[in-house]
């Protein structure tokens, strides 16, 4: 017996309706609406060069006393936090009391390229902390940290551990050179030097083809076949376009700071083996003696999860807790799944050290 | 499709193509020569074209409409010639002869002949919006240049030494032509990983078909099977993707692209320093005095205003201690002000303070 049993009326079926897709598809794609993301209220407090350090406005005053400070990666914008209405890891965490925080690290451009992670870290990151201490009166802040903004925050704990109460990390490297990572088994013996000083910043689109190229089938053909069933629904149209929107509207990399994350990171495995350092400060995760909650996503083909479970055999602290998430990189911000369970667990789990 | 003759196939394909069309017409687009018959090249990709001439070349959606009109063009080749061989089939077709039809599938009319059973290739150049094609066109056309007769002649003249006034100029030159022939040595070592994961997701497919054959396990839908080959590619493409071999090829691709547009860019900047216009070196040796200049600013601020903290701070101590004192005086002095004015001397000197 053949692997394929394809019944003539299905095949028919599933041929017309491909058809009818593609048609209510050309009445569709012209109705929609501009798509935007970043939905949630928030006030500009804080800025810095390009950096802007928001607060978000909830429906009621927070009750959590010690704020909560969104530290997102460099590569592509930070509102995946808030992608969109019913897609909002923000606005979950507004509602359950958190006083919410966001450093947006802006779109560097030529004048940027020497911005280095001496720069980001013990600069703009440091200095938007100590702004959230000194208006809101508090000796240390929740930090929340995510993918490459989660290793920033890592160093940042290291290095400044009375300024910190709480690090949460989310999808964060800490190991490298898992076997399982695609990434950093690319850049390698990638030369680094050559590649920054002939580029300057890093260009969003360069990022953006090498991301794609993770798995060139899937997420560049059949995404867009699937595509062709909602052709035919306005609003599950309109989030695909928000989501394609997010992915491409993303910041050029600022050189010298895409360079040592590279080197040091990348292929020198820094933050796991030791050695690194930001500016004239080492960095040692035995330092981080905050209490860690880390979050990883089990099908995360950008930071597997190895890469990420590393964190609690380096880190210093007695009080660290894992939380496995059933999804991907990106389903951990907008899934239904994660509106239900990532911002009460984060929720619940600094209440029980506030 | 077991219960079906090729005659019955045939039947309902022509009706299929006629509803299909019906369909189209009611949007106004004039079918394509040959569509609805069975021996028409590739009917559903031409309907495609035609779907996506309904946007114009304005359509706020462009690229989104290029991009479905393109994957679901290959979609649809997958469809036809999963089709085409079930029309002659009993439905006991091996796993073999599912995997051709599938390389049938990619094959369309039209399409590059060097991505023939490559559809990862082909994938990458779909990959790239124009906005990123600009240097894959410049190889491109070097590629034509540097192909045959002229490549040799290049390679031949590398090695040369260079004499007189302009030796500077052609030993650049020489660099950068050894650069670019480099480079497409490493892309062509890239493409043949490429072309091997390709091949190797064929394999892996009919792996998987055969899989299927136990009773139970059949797919039954297009959709399915065109699900199964991306999981197959997928995996194939992994497993080659962190090898060793790639990554070592990856990382030499890069580096040798890296060096030709490091050589370009230098001889743009000696093309327009003769001209006398600001170049590229110049301008990052005026952001690297900017980002110097905006630390050593910043350091001032953050040390300028822990100056005046601390000079505040210690104001506040000052003020704090002296109302402190200032308290304490105010009890002392009323129980003196209590007493016959016996010791005055003491309450004087306080005042003084």
């Amino acid at each position: 017996m053949g692997p394929i049993r394809i019944e003539p009326q299905k095949a028919l079926d599933e041929a017309l309706k491909l058809q009818q897709k593609l048609s209510a598809g050309a009445q569709t794609l012209r109705a929609l609406d501009p798509v935007t993301f970043g939905v949630t209220p928030k006030e500009a407090v804080y800025r810095d060069d390009k950096v802007t350090l928001y607060r978000f406005k909830g429906d009621r005053a927070p009750t959590a006393k010690t704020p909560l400070l969104i530290c997102y990666a460099l590569v592509n914008t930070p509102y995946m936090v808030d992608l969109q209405d019913d897609r909002s890891m923000v606005k979950n965490l507004l509602a359950l009391g958190q006083d919410v925080y966001l450093i947006d690290w802006g779109y560097p451009d030529g004048s940027d390229k020497y911005l280095t992670l001496d720069d980001y870290i013990n600069g703009y990151l440091r200095r938007s902390v100590d702004f959230l201490r000194k208006s809101l009166g508090v000796d240390a802040i929740n930090l929340l940290g995510i993918c490459q903004g989660g290793a920033f925050s890592l160093c940042f704990s290291a290095i400044y551990p009375e300024k910190v109460r709480n690090l949460i990390t989310m999808v964060t490297p800490v190991d490298f050179h898992t076997p399982d990572n695609m990434l950093s088994h690319w850049v390698r013996d990638l030369d680094v030097d050559l590649f920054v000083d002939t580029l300057g910043n890093v260009p969003a689109d360069l990022m953006n083809y090498c991301y794609l190229t993770l798995k060139p089938l899937r997420l560049n053909q059949q995404k867009y076949v699937g595509l062709v069933d909602i052709l035919d629904n306005k609003t599950e149209l309109e989030n695909f376009l928000r989501m394609e929107k997010w992915i491409f509207d993303s910041p050029d990399q600022a050189g010298e700071a895409f360079r040592q994350f590279i080197k040091d990171f990348y292929q020198g495995n820094k933050l796991l083996k030791g050695g690194l350092r930001i500016g004239d400060k080492a960095v040692d995760l035995k330092n981080v003696t905050a209490p860690v909650l880390n979050i990883f996503a089990e099908q995360d083909h950008l930071v597997p999860p190895a890469a990420s479970r590393a964190l609690k055999d380096v880190v210093g602290s007695g009080d660290y807790s894992q939380i496995a998430f059933k999804g991907g990189h990106i389903g951990i911000y907008v899934s239904s799944r994660a509106q239900r369970e990532v911002p009460p667990a984060i929720h619940d789990w600094l209440a029980k050290r506030s | 499709m077991a219960s079906n003759s090729a005659q019955d196939w045939m039947n309902q394909w022509q009706a299929l193509a006629q509803r299909y069309w019906d369909g189209w017409k009611s949007h106004g687009v004039t079918p394509p020569g040959g569509f609805g018959k069975s021996d028409a090249s590739a009917p559903w990709q031409a309907a495609l074209d035609q779907w996506t001439q309904l946007f114009g070349q304005s359509a706020q959606q462009s690229d989104l409409v290029d991009r479905v009109s393109a994957n679901a063009k290959s979609y649809v080749g997958l469809m036809q010639s999963l089709l085409n061989t079930a029309m002659g089939q009993d439905g006991g077709s091996s796993a073999a002869a599912w995997t051709e039809a599938l390389r049938g599938g990619f094959n369309v009319p039209g399409m590059d002949p060097s991505l023939w059973n490559n559809p990862l290739g082909a994938g990458f150049r779909d990959l790239a919006g124009q906005g990123a094609k600009g240097f894959e066109q410049l190889m491109a056309e070097f590629g034509r240049g540097a192909a045959g007769p002229m490549r040799q002649e290049l390679l031949a003249n590398l090695g040369m030494p260079t004499f007189g006034l302009a030796r500077e100029h052609q030993e650049r030159w020489q660099q950068l032509g050894a650069a670019l022939v480099e480079y497409q040595e490493q892309t062509n070592r890239y493409n043949t990983l490429i072309l091997k994961a390709s091949q190797q997701g064929f394999d892996r497919f009919q792996s998987k078909l055969a899989e299927r054959e136990e009773p139970g396990r059949q797919l039954d839908s297009v959709r399915a099977v065109y699900d199964l080959w991306i999981d197959a590619a997928e995996e194939a493409y992994a497993e080659i993707a962190l090898s060793d071999e790639f990554r070592k090829a990856y990382g030499a691709m890069v580096n040798a692209q890296m060096r030709v547009r490091s050589l370009v860019q230098g001889e743009v900047e000696q093309q327009t320093r003769q001209l006398g216009m600001p170049t590229r070196s110049e301008l990052k040796g005026v952001e690297k005095s900017l980002q110097e200049l905006r630390r050593h600013l910043k350091a001032e601020q953050e040390s300028a205003s822990a100056d005046l903290s601390g000079e505040i701070a210690a104001l506040r101590a000052e003020v704090a201690a002296l109302k402190r004192e200032l308290a304490g005086a105010k009890p002392a002095a009323a129980a003196k002000s209590a007493e016959p004015a016996a010791k005055p001397a003491a309450t004087s000197k306080k005042t003084k303070r």
